[in-house]
């Protein structure tokens, strides 16, 4: 009976000892408090915008900006045909008015005429080889006149950028036109910087760490 | 007893108490961690309309307090005959990692510590190994000579082995496909980002931080809703948005037209027209059973 008293007061005296501790051990911040991480730097909001890298004819008349670059007649003659030079290996050489195009489209440098899409005659009007002349709103139809499947795919909303509403009932949908992402003169697009990579919770993975299995 | 045995009884007592509740101190400081309502909440499938409305004033009212922006959080449904499915066209990606931000911004992700739903692996062309993959190119320009990038996110499995893990059924499969989380369910076990095979879980492991001003207002309960320390989280295709008839994030702003999402139930969908003629190659590790969502394509 006694002996169960004394175990009773002895369990009774460890644990206040230990609260006890525990207790001062708190208060004084013994095991240290947590400590927030460093603020990481946030992305670059250019990296969040999502619009197009190019602005097409018709994306400029509607926001009425300077469509200077489309008036050929500024500086053409109307009427007087335009004279291509080439180079010795048979390279378009292009006029210093226009440095700023670079004759990029299809490999070998084979597509070096500028009038396999553009009107000879009339500068402001694109040119299919089908005998159509179509206006610069219409360029979509010019790239679909060769690239065929890839514009029955554009059409079906299977190549290139779609947005709005995938559920055309609820909402407008919009598909982006040819010349929204790619240069028409050089349609690869061209290298572009990417958003920062991802930062770990710990440390980066050292040599010692074995590499993770799964993505 | 006599008086000196009871005086230093109830002192022992006394002072036992003052150090049990001295010990405890640290749990006060986590006083943002729950409220009486939250705790007393219904699980999401039993609750009625007017339990929703009460837990979704809740939400707003404690993020207004938290984030001093006043959100428009909703509980969407699934809608009727649409199934998601999500194709991701691995000869367009140019791996600039615009999704992973884009996704971040739009679903009120943790800031620091870094939650990312989208990991972005580039490999080498003409091999397909993961565990050779690099999850951390930082070139001046992407994409590179001779490399493939593959994000990877939540496949949204037909047989999601995270469900099957949940030992509180805080996670499960809407009838749209969508596998989602109740954040105010989760007790931050972590069993199903073991059970994941695609990384595609993350946990929050102390408070998320989110700068006020980058905090997307337009929320829904088992989507982008702040979530608090202690849960799990991962791509729920954008509830928020796709509930809606909107696309999600990552497919408004892919700029190379990678990323396609649709109803695979109507056949005029882009998803159903890609998986139709498209070389449509993986489900990524396939071989596991899982039946994503998520599929994999080359074009021309």
């Amino acid at each position: 009976m006694m002996n169960d008293y004394k175990k009773t007061r002895l369990v009774l005296v460890v644990l206040a000892a230990t609260f006890a501790l525990l207790a001062v051990a708190f208060s004084l911040d013994l095991f240290g408090r947590f400590t927030p991480p460093r603020p990481l730097p946030l992305v670059n909001p250019e990296f969040l915008k999502t619009e197009t890298w190019r602005r097409s004819y018709k994306d400029l008349v509607e926001a009425k900006a300077p469509l200077d670059d489309f008036d050929c007649y500024a500086c053409h003659e109307q009427g007087k045909k335009v004279v291509l030079k080439y180079d010795a290996k048979q390279q378009l050489v292009v006029p210093d008015e226009h440095s700023d195009i670079v004759m990029g489209h299809g490999t070998h440098g084979r597509n070096n005429n500028c009038f396999n899409c553009h009107n000879d005659e009339n500068l402001l009007r694109l040119q299919p080889r089908d005998g159509r002349e179509l206006k610069f709103e219409e360029s979509t139809l010019l790239c679909g006149s060769c690239h065929g499947p890839t514009y029955r795919d554009w059409e079906a909303g299977m190549h290139g950028r779609t947005s709005g509403y995938w559920d055309r009932s609820l909402g407008p949908f919009k598909k982006q036109d040819c010349v929204n992402c790619h240069n028409p003169h050089s349609p690869k697009f061209p290298g572009r910087q990417p958003a920062p990579p991802p930062n770990y919770l710990r440390e980066k993975r050292g040599a010692t760490d074995p590499p993770h299995t799964s993505p | 007893m006599n008086r000196r045995g009871f005086l230093r009884s109830s002192a022992a007592f006394g002072l036992g108490a003052a150090a049990l509740a001295a010990s405890l101190k640290p749990l006060l400081e986590l006083k943002d961690f729950t409220s009486m309502q939250k705790f007393l909440q219904k699980y999401y499938k039993e609750m009625t309309p007017a339990d929703m409305a009460k837990v979704l004033d809740r939400i707003t009212k404690e993020t207004e307090r938290q984030y001093g922006v006043r959100p428009h959080v909703r509980d969407l449904k699934p809608m009727d005959g649409v199934s998601f499915v999500y194709a991701l066209n691995l000869t367009r990606c140019i791996g600039c990692r615009k999704c992973v931000h884009g996704c971040v911004a739009e679903n009120n992700q943790s800031r620091t510590p870094e939650i990312q739903y989208i990991r972005v692996l580039k490999m080498p062309h003409g091999s397909l190994d993961i565990e050779k993959s690099d999850h951390d190119y930082d070139p001046e320009k992407v994409p590179e000579k001779g490399f493939f990038y593959m994000p990877v996110q939540c496949q949204q499995c037909t047989n999601p082995p995270c469900v099957k893990v949940c030992p509180v059924h805080a996670t499960w499969q809407e009838a749209d496909g969508i596998t989602v989380i109740d954040y105010d369910w989760c007790i931050g076990c972590r069993y199903c980002m073991a059970a994941c095979p695609y990384g595609a879980r993350h946990f929050n492991f102390t408070k998320p931080s989110i700068p006020n001003d980058g905090l997307n207002p337009d929320m829904a309960y088992l989507g982008n809703r702040p979530r608090t320390m202690g849960v799990t989280e991962k791509c729920h295709f954008c509830v928020q948005r796709t509930r809606v008839g909107r696309y999600p994030a990552c497919v408004e702003i892919c700029p190379a037209g990678a990323r396609k999402f649709g109803n695979i139930l109507d056949p005029e969908s882009e998803v159903s027209k890609i998986l139709a003629t498209k070389r449509v190659f993986i489900q990524l590790k396939e071989e596991l059973g899982t039946h994503p969502r998520f599929f994999y394509y080359f074009d021309v």
